[in-house]
C-alpha cells in the first residue's frame, strides 16, 4: 500500500547514477598518477605538500561551512547537526582543489606557504562566492598566483635536480628554445615527456602521468577528449608560429605546465563555458593567448591565462547560445510586416 | 520491406531499459471491474460534455460524452451497466476532472458502430472521429485532427520506437497484432492520401522488426537505442531526414504525419469492427509489483484494481508512476483511474526510482549535451530561479522544449530541471498573453 514515504515529483522518475561526488572522485583518481610521479621525482617533500594541501582545503571548507551554517550559534548546540549536514553535502571538490594546488607548485614550497594558499583558495575564491559551482575563477589557479606573489622565492626558484644538469636552463618554459637548440643539453623530448631530470612543479613534469589521467577522465566521460587535444593543438601551433620553428611543436607542448592545465584546469566545469560553441571559443582563445604570452614573457603564465579566461566566461556564455533543433532563420521580408 | 538503419541525431541519453521485466509476458485481457470512473478529459484540448444522465443504462462502446469543439474527443463506456454518478474529482495530473461513474452489471451487450468494408478516405476520417481515437503514445492528441492536416503530406510515420524505459505495451502489440497494425496504417494512409508508410522501431526489439519486414508497402527503419527516439521531431528526422520547425510548426508542415502503432491498431478495430476506443494495453511493471504484465485495461479502471490483477505489491513502492518513467506522472495514491493515454503503471522500488536531493549546479553542461532539441536547460534553470523568465526563454529557448526529461536524467547534481522548465513555460505564456491584451 502507498504510505507517506512515497515520493511525488515531476518527471523523470529515473536518473543516472552519476553524482557530483562521483565525478570529483574520478578527477581525484585521475590526479593520482601525477601525484605519485611527483613523489617519485621530488621525494617526501612532495608527499607532505600534497597531504597538507588536501587536508588544509577540506579543513578550510569545513570551518567555513561550520561558521556559516551556525555551528557556533546557541552555544554550539547545533554543532553535531551541522557536522552531519556538512558530511552529507561534502562533494570532494575541495580535495580536488587541494591536490591540484599542490601539483602546480614546486616541491620547494614550505608547508605553511601552501597552507596559506589553500585557505585563500577555499575561503576567498570558492566559499565567498557561494561554494561549489558558484566560484568565478578556478580556486587552484588563483591560489597558485597568490602563493607565487606572496612567496616568490620558493615558487620561482625551481627545485634542484641532478647536479650534472645546469639547473638554470631547466625552468619550465623559460629557456626552452635555448635549451633545445643547445646540442650539449642532455634533455630530449623524451625526457620532457617522462619528466626525468626536468625541474618544475610537482605534478606537471611527468607528462605520461598526465596522459594516463586524461585517458581515465575520457573513459569515465568526465571531460570530452577533444577539449585538451584542441587546446594543446592550438597552443602548439601558435607557439610554433611565434618562434617560427615548427620542430618545436612537441617541446612546447611537453614543457612547463601547459599539458596539466589543459587536462585538469581548463576543463574545470564550474569555470568553463556551457555548450559546445562556447567551449570551442574558450579553448581556442585560451590556447592562443597562453602561447603568445608565454612567448613574450618567457615564464610560465598558465595560471594567469586560466584566470583571465575564467573571467570572460560569462561573456562567452552570453553570446554563444545554441540554436534549437529545427530552428529556421527568419527571412528579412517577414520582419517588415 | 527490408529494414534500413535510421539516422543519428545529436543528443539523447541511454537509461536502463528494464524492459525485460514485462517484455516476455503476452497481452492478456483484464476482466472488467465492478465500477469504472471514466474521465471526460481524455485528450489534449477541452474536456468532453456528458451525453448521458445519472441512472441511464449504457452498453459497452456506447457514447457517454461528446467532444466539445474540434480539439477534443468523444468518450465511450467501457462496461455495460448503469450510470451511477457524474462527479468532479482531482485527476492524476492534479487538475480537477469530471468523471462519469458506471456500475458494471456483468453483461456483454455492445453498442458498436457498423463495420466498414473498403471505406473511402472521408469515411475513414469520420470513423476515426466517431470512435474517439486519440494518439495513444502519451500526448493524447485527437487523431481526427491529425488526419486532416492543413498542408499536403506524403509520408505516414508509425511510431514503434517505445523509447521510454519499462514500457512494453507497444512492443507486445507489434508482436501479436502485426497484421492489424499494418491494416490500420493502410487506413490512415488512405485517409491522408499518402503512399509511403514508414515504421520506426528501436534496435532493442529485433523480433518486432522481423515481424514487419514481410510487408512490401511498409518501410521498416531500425532506430538506434536512444532516448528520446519516439519524439515526433526526432523520429521524423531519423526516418526521413526532415527537420520539423519550432512551435507552432507541425509535422505536417514538412509533409509527414506521425502516429503511434497502438493508434493504428485502434483505427483498424474502429474501421473493421466498429469498435470505439474504450480499452488499451497498459504495461504494469517495476520491481515492486509481483507479476509485471501487459494487460488490456478498460477505460476508467481504478489503478488499485489493475495492480491487484497483477498480483499486488511485492514490496512497498518508493514511487508510483502513471505513464513512462521519463515523462509520466508520479501518483500519491492508487485511487486514480486509467485514461486513453495511460501507457504504463509502474511501481518502483527505492533502488530504481530517483529521489536524491539536489546539490549545487556544477555548470558541467551535460544537460545541454544530451538535449535532443539542442537547448540549454541550465540557463533556463538559472534564470527562472532568479525570477527572470524572459531571460530564461532568451538564453535557454525554453518554449522549444519537448520535456523529454533527458537533461534531468543526466544531471549529476540532480537538479529539478523539468520543474524549472515547466514553470518558465507557464510564466512566459502568462506574460505573452498579458502583452497581447494590452
Amino acid at each position: 500500500m502507498i504510505d507517506n514515504t512515497v515520493v511525488i515529483s515531476t518527471p523523470p522518475h529515473v536518473k543516472s547514477k552519476r553524482t557530483t561526488r562521483g565525478i570529483m572522485l574520478d578527477v581525484t583518481i585521475a590526479l593520482l598518477p601525477c601525484a605519485v610521479a611527483g613523489i617519485v621525482f621530488f621525494g617526501w617533500q612532495a608527499l607532505i605538500l600534497e597531504l597538507v594541501s588536501v587536508a588544509a582545503c577540506v579543513a578550510t571548507e569545513f570551518v567555513y561551512y561550520f561558521i556559516a551554517n551556525g555551528g557556533f550559534a546557541k552555544k554550539c548546540k547545533n554543532a553535531g547537526a551541522t557536522c552531519k549536514k556538512w558530511a552529507r553535502q561534502f562533494d570532494l571538490t575541495s580535495v580536488v582543489t587541494g591536490l591540484i594546488l599542490a601539483l602546480i607548485l614546486p616541491a620547494d614550497v614550505k608547508w605553511y606557504e601552501i597552507l596559506i594558499g589553500d585557505i585563500f583558495a577555499i575561503a576567498l575564491v570558492k566559499m565567498f562566492f557561494g561554494g561549489t559551482g558558484k566560484n568565478l575563477v578556478n580556486p587552484a589557479a588563483a591560489a597558485r598566483i597568490f602563493t607565487a606573489i606572496s612567496f616568490s622565492v620558493s615558487v620561482f626558484v625551481l627545485a634542484k635536480v641532478e647536479p650534472s644538469l645546469d639547473s638554470e636552463l631547466l625552468t619550465g618554459a623559460s629557456n626552452l628554445e635555448g635549451l633545445l637548440k643547445d646540442k650539449h643539453s642532455a634533455l630530449t623530448a623524451l625526457d620532457l615527456f617522462l619528466g626525468t631530470g626536468v625541474a618544475g612543479c610537482i605534478g606537471e613534469t611527468c607528462k605520461l602521468a598526465i596522459i594516463i589521467g586524461f585517458v581515465y577522465l575520457c573513459v569515465r566521460d568526465v571531460i570530452k577528449w577533444w577539449q585538451p587535444v584542441l587546446f594543446l593543438g592550438v597552443f602548439g601551433l601558435t607557439a610554433c608560429l611565434c618562434s617560427l620553428d615548427i620542430t618545436l611543436f612537441l617541446p612546447h607542448v611537453l614543457s612547463g605546465g601547459v599539458m596539466f592545465a589543459a587536462v585538469f584546469m581548463f576543463t574545470d566545469y564550474v569555470t568553463s563555458p556551457k555548450g559546445v560553441i562556447g567551449q570551442l571559443v574558450y579553448y581556442i582563445a585560451g590556447a592562443a593567448l597562453l602561447a603568445v604570452l608565454r612567448h613574450l614573457t618567457k615564464v610560465e603564465v598558465a595560471s594567469f591565462v586560466i584566470l583571465l579566461m575564467n573571467l570572460i566566461v560569462p561573456l562567452i556564455d552570453k553570446y554563444c547560445i545554441r540554436k534549437p533543433f529545427g530552428y529556421v532563420r527568419q527571412k528579412k521580408t517577414k520582419e517588415g510586416k | 520491406m527490408k529494414a534500413v538503419r535510421g539516422k543519428y541525431y545529436f543528443g539523447g541519453v541511454h537509461p536502463h531499459g528494464r524492459k525485460e521485466l514485462s517484455s516476455a509476458s503476452p497481452l492478456e485481457v483484464m476482466p472488467a471491474p465492478q465500477t469504472v470512473a471514466i474521465s471526460l478529459s481524455q485528450s489534449l484540448g477541452r474536456p468532453a460534455v456528458p451525453a448521458v444522465e445519472k441512472g441511464a443504462e449504457v452498453k459497452i462502446g456506447e457514447l457517454i460524452a461528446r467532444a466539445d469543439g474540434p480539439i477534443s474527443s468523444d468518450v465511450f463506456s467501457s462496461v455495460c451497466g448503469t450510470v451511477e454518478d457524474i462527479r468532479e474529482e482531482t485527476g492524476a495530473g492534479g487538475a480537477a476532472e469530471k468523471f462519469i461513474v458506471i456500475k458494471n452489471n456483468g453483461k456483454d451487450d455492445r453498442a458498436f458502430l457498423p463495420p466498414l468494408s473498403s471505406p473511402s478516405a472521408e469515411e475513414i476520417k469520420t470513423r476515426i472521429r466517431e470512435a474517439g481515437i486519440v494518439g495513444l503514445g502519451g500526448a493524447g492528441f485527437p487523431t481526427a485532427v491529425k488526419v486532416s492536416p492543413r498542408t499536403p503530406v506524403d509520408t505516414l510515420i508509425l511510431n514503434g520506437a517505445e523509447c521510454e524505459p519499462y514500457l512494453t505495451c507497444d512492443h507486445r502489440l507489434m508482436l501479436e497484432k502485426t497484421d492489424e497494425i499494418v491494416r490500420g496504417a493502410r487506413y490512415l494512409a488512405a485517409a491522408l492520401g499518402v503512399k509511403e508508410i514508414i515504421i520506426g522501431i528501436e534496435a532493442n526489439k529485433p523480433d518486432a522488426i522481423e515481424k514487419f519486414e514481410p510487408y512490401e508497402d511498409i518501410k521498416v527503419v531500425i532506430l538506434k537505442k536512444q532516448y528520446p527516439m519516439g519524439g515526433e521531431k526526432q523520429l521524423t528526422y531519423v526516418t526521413t531526414g526532415r527537420r520539423i520547425g519550432l512551435p507552432p510548426a507541425l509535422p505536417a508542415d514538412v509533409g509527414v504525419v506521425v502516429q503511434n502503432v497502438a493508434t493504428a491498431y485502434a483505427v483498424c478495430e474502429a474501421v473493421e469492427l466498429g469498435k470505439p476506443l474504450y480499452e488499451r494495453v497498459v504495461t504494469v511493471s517495476g520491481k515492486a509489483v509481483k507479476e509485471p504484465k501487459n494487460v488490456w485495461v478498460k477505460l476508467g479502471t481504478q489503478i488499485k484494481d489493475v495492480i491487484e490483477y497483477c498480483g499486488g505489491e511485492l514490496s512497498a513502492p518508493k514511487k508510483v508512476v502513471q505513464g513512462g518513467p521519463m515523462t509520466g506522472v508520479a501518483l500519491a495514491n492508487y485511487d486514480v483511474y486509467t485514461h486513453k493515454t495511460t501507457s504504463g503503471i509502474l511501481l518502483m522500488t527505492a533502488d530504481e526510482a530517483a529521489a536524491e536531493e539536489p546539490t549545487p549546479c556544477l555548470n558541467c553542461g551535460k544537460c545541454a549535451d544530451v538535449c535532443p532539441m539542442h537547448l540549454m536547460p541550465m540557463n533556463t534553470a538559472f534564470y527562472s530561479a532568479a525570477g527572470d523568465f524572459e531571460a530564461a526563454e532568451k538564453y535557454g529557448n525554453t518554449l522549444a522544449c519537448i520535456e523529454c526529461g533527458a537533461c534531468e536524467y543526466i544531471c549529476p547534481a540532480k537538479r529539478p530541471l523539468i520543474q524549472a522548465i515547466r514553470k518558465t513555460k507557464a510564466e512566459i505564456r502568462k506574460l505573452r498573453q498579458g502583452g497581447q491584451k494590452k
